[in-house]
């Protein structure tokens, strides 16, 4: 195991009042900063810690540009929530944060993003550990062709956790509110659940990896308004004990569960031949949906331009 | 810049508007009449000001009704959804002008088809009626053109009508022995009690303006503790 994995990260994570930020956030181009007015809700970020420092950062497929010079932080128990049109770069930022573009070979990041302030893509770093620390909920629910039981138990196996397997697999399910529903049947095959069980299992075989942070990409948009209201009070509860960074295409969403929200745009070339994404605005959740900084954010929340 | 979307929503929101300000010179009708009444002593047109004030409640409900509509159906942010938390101040605030406005009428027939009056006080009541008028329609432009100077302005206007308020109220203690005329002054201080109070809806109008433009909610002039305008 390389020096700057588990341990390291783990002990930042830790660490109480761990580099507790400067007072600013910078977004695109370091321009916008975080600055809560008095009624808003979202904490001071002063007083808050920082799970992710994005400074600058890029990401391009086969040298064709998909977001530019992102820079923003994440703070540690809140949900942040990414919002944008299609194609504005949202999934692929989220995917940087837990080394998921690593899968793709003509991928390249640059700049810089740091972890508890070590650098995630480091060349120590190894991917494996970071996407257990740094769990991650798609759109669509994927559960394994197994058991309800064995779904959650399979993370915490294959890394060796030491413990009552059957109290993992317990607290887990209780942890993605899931447990009084299944308690009965854990040896039913996953398959047999509903969507909105199932993107919950898949929320507690995350969970049960014990991670410091939960992606979440578009975790609702293939469920129903009742399965999309528990992952949602789930959510409230999640970031407690985890930091959640959510990619959703429903503001109202975002407006509901986050305490930060970052837009971001499709930008084009002169040429229009070439588009990317980047960051708007990025401000505490209240603010960006009742007196929005600029108007591009304004028309976008508003639903004035699709 | 992608085509405009939600056209439909938009222009309920604009129609909204238009109706909530509208409210405005329903107000503004009424309180020439009721001014009317005052003047001449005129029974029958208070009766008809108290009356029509159905119009003002209707206009009120009708609104109310649109905003909770607007609201289920089409979740405003920002921008939008400050102007709709202030078109419901807006309208709360037109009601209660239209109910001053009855306030007034009810007291008319009390002073009887041929009061004594005291002419000095009656010129302060009937300036003051003019200059809430005038109030009542710079509010209007305020908030119709998201004009945060015009309805700041509107505290100094409102400071007229206060000034005129204290000079009626002093008048009333002076007014003498008689009864009947310690009567009608005492009634024509209720009047003027009536025509500050809708003065003062409309500087809370020129707040809404304010807080529509810079998403700050915050009180011209605090009336606990006096002092320079904030915010």
């Amino acid at each position: 195991m390389s020096e700057l994995t588990e341990e390291r990260f783990r002990e930042r994570a830790e660490a109480p009042g761990n580099d507790a930020g400067d007072g600013t956030s910078a977004a695109a181009g370091g321009s916008i900063s975080v600055q809560p007015d008095e009624f808003h809700h979202a904490r001071d970020i002063g007083e808050l810690e920082k799970v992710f420092e994005l400074e600058s950062l890029s990401v391009s497929y086969a040298g064709v540009p998909a977001v530019k010079e992102v820079s923003m932080d994440i703070y540690k128990n809140e949900v942040t929530a990414l919002i944008g049109p299609s194609g504005c770069g949202k999934s692929t930022l989220i995917r940087c944060l837990n080394r998921m573009n690593d899968l793709v070979p003509t991928a390249e990041v640059t700049g810089r993003l740091l972890y508890h302030g070590e650098d995630l893509y480091g060349p120590k770093v190894d991917p494996v550990q970071v996407r257990k620390l740094i769990g991650m909920v798609f759109q669509k629910p994927n559960p394994f062709p197994k058991s309800i039981y064995e779904n959650v138990a399979f993370g915490p196996r294959i890394l060796g956790m030491k413990g009552d397997m059957d109290e993992i697999v317990e607290k887990a399910l209780r942890g993605a509110a899931l447990w009084d529903e299944v308690k009965d049947r854990l040896d039913s095959n996953a398959f047999g659940m509903s969507g909105g069980q199932q993107q919950r299992l898949c929320i507690a075989r995350c969970i049960a990896v014990e991670p410091d942070v939960i992606l979440m990409d578009e975790p609702c948009s293939a469920l129903d308004p009742i399965s999309t209201g528990k992952i949602e009070d789930l959510m409230m509860e999640l970031k407690r004990e985890f930091s959640i960074v959510i990619v959703t295409h429903n503001m109202q969403q975002a407006a509901r569960v986050s305490d930060r929200t970052a837009f971001l745009m499709v930008e084009l070339d002169a040429t229009e031949q070439n588009r990317w994404g980047r960051i708007v605005e990025y401000d505490a959740t209240e603010k960006i949906f009742t007196n929005p900084g600029d108007p591009r954010t304004e028309d976008y929340v508003s639903g004035k331009v699709g | 810049m992608p085509d405009a979307t939600r056209t439909h929503y938009q222009a309920e929101l604009t129609e909204l508007e238009v109706r909530s300000l509208g409210g405005l010179d329903l107000v503004s009708e009424t309180l020439s009449r009721t001014l009317e009444a005052i003047r001449h002593s005129d029974v029958e047109l208070a009766e008809m000001v108290i009356a029509d004030d159905d119009r003002i409640d209707g206009r009120y409900l009708e609104v109310h009704q649109s905003i909770l509509n607007l609201l289920a159906t089409q979740a405003p942010v920002a921008t939008d959804l400050r102007l709709i938390a202030a078109l419901l101040h807006v309208m709360k605030s037109v009601e209660r002008m239209g109910d001053q406005c009855v306030n007034i009428a009810k007291v008319i027939p009390l002073t009887g088809h041929e009061p004594p009056r005291d002419e000095e006080m009656m010129r302060d009541i009937v300036t003051m009626g003019h200059q809430v008028k005038s109030l009542v329609s710079q509010c209007k432009q305020g908030f119709a053109d998201r004009d945060v100077e015009l309805s700041r302005d509107l505290v100094r206007q409102d400071d007229v009508v206060d000034n005129l308020n204290r000079q009626c109220f002093a008048r009333a203690i002076a007014i003498g022995d008689d009864i009947e005329m310690r009567e009608w002054g005492i009634t024509m201080m209720l009047v003027a009690r009536a025509l500050e109070r809708i003065g003062d809806n409309a500087v809370d109008i020129g707040e809404q303006t304010a807080f529509v433009v810079t998403g700050l909610f915050r009180e011209f002039e605090d009336a606990s503790h006096p002092g320079p305008a904030v915010g």
